[in-house]
C-alpha cells in the first residue's frame, strides 16, 4: 500500500452562526462586546484517506457539509479540531476566473491567476500557449477580459488551473463549464491527470459523474461521515437512501 | 517563521498582485500613470496659494543646499505623506475589498497588503524622482544621498503597512475602521509640520510649556517629514535622534501588524 495523498483525521468544522453580530462599532461597545450566537458543526468528526493517483468524490445532499469539507481541504478554512496532511502540492478551484482583472488582458490574468494558483512564472511562460489553445479564447487573449463572453471567462479560468498541474487538485462542480466539446476536452484533461499519478478531489451533485469519474467516495450526511469507499458501493447505498426519503 | 517562509516561497504573486494593482488602476484613462503626478502638483497649488499668497509664509532656505521655495520645501514632506495615507487606506480595505478572492483560493493573505504597499511605492518612486530633477533644477543636490533616501523610504514602507495590516484586520470586525481612518489621518496631517514648520509649534511651546513640543514630538511621521526634508531640501544627513526614532517607530509597528495580520488571517475566510 503506498503513502495515501490526503490524510483527514478527526476534522470537525464550527461555525457561529450570529442571531446579532457586531460589525459596526457601535452595537459592539452597546452590547459590551457580546455577539449573540449560536453554534453549529458543519463537519463533525470525519475521517479518511484518499488513495495517491486517485479521483475522490465527495457527495451529500445540500447542507450535508460537503462543501465546507472541501474548503477545510482547499486551505480556505481551518478546521476546528482535527488534521488535514496533504502529501504533495496542491492547488483548489473552487470557482474559475476568481483573481481575474477586469481590466487586465486574458495574457496578463493567465499570469496573475496562474501565481495565485502557485504557479511560478516560468512555468506558466512555459505552459502559455497549451493554456490558451486549450482554452478556446484565440484572438481575443490580448483583450480585456472585462469584454469576454462568460463562457470564454471560465474557460480560460478552468484553462489556467488545470495546467497548474498540482499533485491534488481540490475541484468544486467546475466540469459544468463551457458547451458539450469544452466539457469533453476538459474530462479527457482530468483522466490525463490521473493517469499520471496526480489525486482529484470533487465535489458533485451529479451522481453519474460520480460514477464515471471516481474511484473513490465519501459520503457525508449533516456534516458526518455516513459511508467511504469504492465508487460503486457507496453511490448505490447513496441512491437508496435518497430514494427512501423521496419515497 | 514557516509563515515568512511561505510568503517568501510566493513572492512571485506577491510581484504579480502588484502588477496587478500599478497596471489596472490607471487604465482606461487618457492621462495613464500621468494622473499619479497631477495629484500630488494640485496638491501643491492649493496650499502654495494659500501659504504663500495668504499667509506670506516663507520657509528658510535649504541648509546647505540653498534651495528656496515653498512648494519645494512643502512636496519634500508631501510626498512621503501622501504615500503614508495610501498605504493605509489602500491596505486597510486590501482585505475586504479581495473577499471574493480569499473566499475561493488559499494564499498567504498578508500579500495583498503588501501588495497594495509595493504598488503605490512604485508611484511614489516616480514622483520622488520627478522632485528630485526640479530640486537639482533649483540647485539643490539630493544624488548623493540617494541610499539613504532608499534606507527611509524602506522604513516608513514597514511602518505604513505595519499600521494597514492592524487595521485590515480591525476591518473586518468592524467595517467603522476605514470610514474613522479617514478622519484621524486628515487631522494627523495636521498634526505633523508637512504645510507649516516646527518652528511655528516650537514659539508656542515657548509660550505655554516645553511639554507641549514634547508631546507633539511624539509623532513617528514628525520624525520620518523632518529626515525627508534634511535629505531632499537641505541635502544633509538626518539627526541621529530622527533616524532612530523612525527605524524603532517602523520595527515596532510592523513586527505589531505582522503578528496581528498572522494570527488572524486562518479566519479571515469565514468573517468576511
Amino acid at each position: 500500500m503506498t503513502e495515501p495523498a490526503v490524510i483527514v483525521d478527526h476534522v470537525s468544522k464550527r461555525f457561529k452562526l450570529y442571531k446579532e453580530r457586531n460589525q459596526t462599532l457601535k452595537s459592539a461597545v452597546m452590547r459590551r462586546r457580546k455577539s449573540v450566537a449560536d453554534e453549529f458543526w458543519a463537519v463533525k468528526d470525519v475521517s479518511f484517506e484518499v488513495p495517491k493517483g486517485s479521483t475522490f468524490g465527495l457527495i451529500g445532499r445540500n447542507g450535508s457539509g460537503k462543501s465546507t469539507l472541501l474548503k477545510c481541504l482547499a486551505r480556505i478554512l481551518h478546521p476546528d479540531e482535527g488534521s488535514i496532511t496533504m502529501n504533495g502540492k496542491a492547488a483548489s478551484l473552487l470557482e474559475v476566473g476568481s483573481g481575474f482583472h477586469p481590466e487586465l488582458t486574458g495574457r496578463e490574468n493567465i499570469y496573475l491567476n496562474g501565481s495565485i494558483l502557485g504557479l511560478a512564472k516560468k512555468d506558466i511562460t512555459a505552459r502559455l500557449d497549451e493554456i490558451i489553445d486549450f482554452s478556446g479564447v484565440g484572438q481575443f487573449i490580448d483583450q480585456p477580459v472585462k469584454n469576454y463572453s462568460s463562457g470564454m471567462y471560465v474557460r480560460l479560468g478552468f484553462s489556467v488551473a488545470i495546467h497548474v498541474k498540482p499533485d491534488i487538485l481540490v475541484v468544486d462542480e467546475v466540469l459544468a463549464v463551457g458547451d458539450g466539446a469544452f466539457k469533453k476536452k476538459s474530462r479527457e484533461k482530468f483522466r490525463e491527470f490521473t493517469n499520471s499519478g496526480r489525486t482529484v478531489i470533487l465535489v458533485t451533485h451529479s451522481l453519474a459523474q460520480v460514477r464515471e469519474m471516481c474511484d473513490q467516495v465519501a459520503w457525508l450526511n449533516k456534516g458526518e461521515l455516513q459511508a467511504v469507499g469504492p465508487a460503486k458501493t457507496v453511490t448505490k447505498q447513496y441512491q437508496e437512501y435518497l430514494d427512501a426519503q423521496d419515497g | 517563521m514557516s509563515y515568512v517562509k511561505e510568503l517568501a516561497a510566493t513572492r512571485e504573486l506577491l510581484a504579480n498582485l502588484t502588477i496587478r494593482e500599478v497596471k489596472g488602476q490607471y487604465r482606461r484613462t487618457f492621462l495613464g500613470q500621468l494622473w499619479s503626478l497631477i495629484n500630488p502638483l494640485a496638491t501643491m497649488l492649493v496650499y502654495t496659494l494659500v501659504f504663500l499668497f495668504l499667509l506670506r509664509f516663507e520657509p528658510p532656505p535649504g541648509d546647505p543646499s540653498g534651495v528656496e521655495g515653498y512648494p519645494l520645501w512643502l512636496m519634500c514632506a508631501m510626498l512621503p505623506w501622501t504615500f503614508f495615507t495610501r498605504v493605509v487606506n489602500g491596505g486597510l480595505t486590501s482585505v475586504v475589498s479581495n473577499a471574493n478572492l480569499i473566499k475561493k483560493v488559499y494564499f498567504p493573505r498578508m500579500h495583498l497588503p503588501l501588495a497594495v504597499m509595493a504598488s503605490t511605492a512604485v508611484t511614489w518612486s516616480l514622483e520622488l524622482s520627478v522632485l528630485a530633477i526640479v530640486l537639482m533644477l533649483f540647485g539643490a543636490m539630493p544624488i548623493p544621498f540617494i541610499p539613504v533616501i532608499i534606507v527611509f523610504m524602506a522604513l516608513l514602507a514597514l511602518f505604513a503597512v505595519g499600521l494597514a495590516m492592524m487595521l485590515a484586520i480591525l476591518n473586518v470586525h468592524f467595517r467603522d475602521t476605514q470610514h474613522f481612518t479617514g478622519i484621524v489621518l486628515q487631522m494627523w496631517m495636521f498634526l505633523t509640520p508637512i504645510i507649516y514648520p516646527l518652528e511655528f509649534v516650537e514659539r508656542r511651546a515657548e509660550q505655554v510649556g516645553q511639554w507641549v513640543l514634547d508631546l507633539y514630538r511624539l509623532n513617528p511621521m514628525e520624525r520620518f517629514v523632518a529626515v525627508f526634508r534634511n535629505l531632499l531640501y537641505d541635502n544633509r544627513l538626518p539627526a541621529w535622534d530622527d533616524s532612530i526614532y523612525c527605524l524603532a517607530a517602523a520595527l515596532i509597528v510592523f513586527l505589531l501588524g505582522y503578528l496581528t495580520f498572522s494570527r488572524n488571517e486562518k479566519r479571515l475566510a469565514e468573517l468576511l
